[in-house]
């Protein structure tokens, strides 16, 4: 009898282990859905001009601080779009990283939509303009369910990269 | 608040005690041994590990396809090496929930303890790395989940500034480094931690159980090896970057919290998970208690006989060069910063007697708040008023079977620990005729508050272990209740009256 318990209960335990180790299973993407990721880091430009200095004001400077000119190290904040046909699927505007405001500001965002036929639109800015875009990229196509779509800038072209 | 958590907890093992006590014996109880279980479940997963590192290619192509011919074309041992480590690993996770719940709710944790609560926190932490790094390994679409949700709490903390998930994202910007470092982890740079983990986690106790009775081991082995066998582990499909898995198998032990890094964010994820953490190791000061004193050596008695060190659970006396000049080498000497107050070396001690006639009575260690000549004097309140025959209960404070005794009305006497009862003191009980049995009450194998008081008492009785109980005991007088120490309403009061039938016989 106590043998019969026992089987049981190591049963049991067994029967926890095994089960919770797949069930119950995790939806990750609904149904007919398709995920569209923007991923980048990407500096935005400087605010304003590098300024020559003048003699006079070379000469009031500490010798160890001399330089040419003064260059503002600040950037400006980069705004990015993100359209399905009419639809925003993403907006922002992004600081830039770092105490002094002079990194690149990073995006990360993943997005779910549903699969079928889009028309992507994707747009950045980064020079402190209100409307507009400096980089801009358009794109018709089919997401299968459950693709996983990547837009990044590439600094190198310059442009956007889909894929 | 705490006092109703122990409680809450106390009666969860409650509900477990009847159906466990069913099945099996208080050594072979896997309630009795859960740190001991977790080991043991450690060692089935490096052995079975060991095996599938063997056959293991280390990089992105070649990694998914080795685990599949493991699985598939192997899978009469491969496959079975894969399961059992995964389903031991899995175990390990029920075993060490367990453990800490019941350390928690019997109070083992405070004081003095506290060493070995808080370093059980990062052998929880390791754990878990390393399974995520585990998962991550076998490179399906699972392991892609994990890489880019890993990747999602890594980018949250704000000490790395390049995104590490968008490496996760298309399989042109996956490298093999991530990948590398995964599997230095989890093969041979965690384990390396845990084991040393585990070593300093028991660093400070003497003589610590790590391992389960020879049975529990063979019987848990078997289990795990049917499971294994009947529903193997098998992966997904090959991870595909280009591709969003619509639905996982997750393994719930050890990847519970990464849904949550979706509903919620990575950011309160770490707060939760720190937040938790953070709580666990304050728990042992929380709050503030009054510390006992520690048990101290009065040289004048003390004769060098080491009995005090071996029998302390905790390591808190060690033998140190004679001090005062006497003929001995050696005398005892306590750390107070380890000693918990249990009594178990009073225990120990031979000079401990309440029969001597002269002088008062010290032994060579004691209990400043429970002097053994506080003891002896109970024992005499206690003892026979002319009613026949008389039984004198010794109770372990911590044993909820005193206070059924208390109700009913019974003579007892509480000590710290059933080990602190010297067993001359049980001779003295007896034979100087205070009382015609004495039954003993604690806690059951595996179970003693103090670890070894219920072990040494029997085994001192059983005059086994030094110091031993004299010969003209007669053991018929001798009773022992071990109780495990979540049951309530244990029956002690109806074990007394069948105790003191049979005196009367
Ligand atoms: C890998 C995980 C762990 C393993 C293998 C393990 C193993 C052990 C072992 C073998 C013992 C000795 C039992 C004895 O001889 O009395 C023990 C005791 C203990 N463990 Fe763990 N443990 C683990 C995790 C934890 C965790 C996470 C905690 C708490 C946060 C914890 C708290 C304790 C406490 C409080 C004791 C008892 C100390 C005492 O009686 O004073 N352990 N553990
Ligand atoms: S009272 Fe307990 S912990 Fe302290 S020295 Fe004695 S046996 Fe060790
Ligand atoms: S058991 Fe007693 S006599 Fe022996 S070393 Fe310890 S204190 Fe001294």
């Amino acid at each position: 009898m106590k043998l019969v318990a026992e089987i049981f209960m190591y049963a049991v335990f067994a029967a926890v282990v095994g089960a919770l180790s797949v069930w119950p299973s995790y939806e990750l993407v609904d149904e007919n859905h398709a995920i569209v990721s923007l991923v980048f880091s990407h500096a935005g430009e400087r605010i304003g001009e590098c300024r020559k200095f003048s003699q006079e004001e070379l000469n009031k400077l500490p010798p160890n601080m001399r330089k040419p000119a003064d260059c503002p190290r600040e950037r400006h904040p980069v705004r990015i779009e993100l359209r399905s046909g009419d639809r925003v699927l993403y907006e922002e505007t992004l600081p830039p990283s770092g105490i002094w405001a002079d990194g690149k500001a990073s995006i990360y965002q993943r997005m779910m939509v549903s699969s079928g036929a889009h028309e992507l639109f994707v747009g950045m800015n980064d020079s402190g303009e209100q409307s507009g875009f400096d980089y801009e990229k358009s794109v018709t196509l089919d997401l299968a369910p459950g693709r996983n779509l990547v837009i990044r800038f590439d600094a190198q072209t310059q442009g956007f990269l889909i894929r | 608040m705490i006092a109703r958590l122990h409680r809450l907890g106390r009666a969860f093992f409650g509900v477990l005690r009847r159906p466990m006590a069913r099945a099996f014996d208080a050594a072979e109880n896997p309630l009795n041994h859960l740190g001991a279980m977790t080991i043991f479940f450690l060692w089935i997963v490096l052995i079975s590990g060991i095996w599938l590192l063997i056959f293991f290619r280390t990089s992105v192509s070649g990694a998914f396809e080795s685990v599949e011919y493991l699985t598939r074309e192997q899978w009469y041992l491969g496959g079975i090496m894969r399961s059992l480590h995964r389903y031991a690993s899995d175990a390990a996770i029920i075993t060490i929930l367990l453990h800490i719940v019941k350390e928690f709710v019997f109070n083992r944790y405070r004081s003095n303890r506290w060493f070995t609560w808080v370093t059980g926190i990062p052998l929880v932490w390791m754990i878990f790395v390393l399974g995520i790094t585990g998962y991550w390994l076998v490179w399906d679409e699972l392991a892609q989940y994990v890489a880019i949700t890993s990747a999602e709490l890594m980018d949250s903390i704000p000490i790395f500034t390049d995104s590490m998930a968008g490496n996760f994202l298309s399989d042109d910007l996956l490298s093999n480094r991530f990948f590398t470092l995964m599997a230095f982890l989890h093969l041979i740079g965690l384990p390396i931690f845990l084991v040393f983990g585990i070593w300093l986690h028991v660093f400070r106790l003497n003589g610590p159980r790590i391992n389960p009775a020879r049975r529990l081991m063979a019987a848990s082995l078997i289990a795990m090896l049917v499971l294994s066998a009947l529903y193997p582990a098998i992966s997904h499909e090959q991870a595909e970057l280009a591709m969003t898995p619509q639905s996982l198998r997750l393994d719930w032990f050890y990847l519970h919290v990464y849904p949550l890094v979706q509903i919620w964010s990575p950011g309160w994820v770490w707060v939760f998970l720190v937040g938790i953490s953070t709580v666990i190791v304050i728990a042992p000061w929380a709050p503030p208690q009054k510390k006992e004193q520690a048990a101290l050596v009065t040289l004048d008695f003390c004769n060098g006989c080491e009995r005090c060190v071996d029998d302390c659970p905790f390591g808190a006396v060690e033998m140190v060069p004679r001090t005062d000049g006497t003929n001995y080498t050696h005398q005892a000497g306590v750390d107070p910063d380890l000693c918990i107050s249990c009594g178990i070396c009073v225990g120990a001690c031979p000079t401990a007697t309440p029969f001597r006639s002269r002088g008062e009575l010290l032994p060579g260690i004691d209990l400043p708040d429970r002097m053994a000549s506080a003891l002896r004097e109970d024992i005499i309140a206690a003892g026979k008023q002319g009613e026949s025959p008389h039984v004198i209960v010794f109770a372990c404070r911590d044993d909820q079977q005193v206070q059924e005794i208390e109700k009913a009305g019974l003579s007892f006497v509480k000590v710290n620990c059933m080990g602190q009862l010297p067993p001359s003191y049980v001779d003295f009980t007896l034979s100087r005729g205070h009382a015609d049995g004495v039954l003993l009450l604690g806690c059951l194998d595996g179970n003693c508050s103090y670890r070894y008081g219920a072990e040494w008492t029997e085994q001192r009785l059983a005059r086994q272990r030094d110091p031993m109980l004299r010969r003209r005991v007669d053991m018929s007088r001798v009773a022992i209740g071990w109780q495990a120490p979540w049951s309530e309403n244990s029956g002690v009061v109806q074990k007394y009256e069948a105790f003191l039938r049979s005196l009367q016989q």
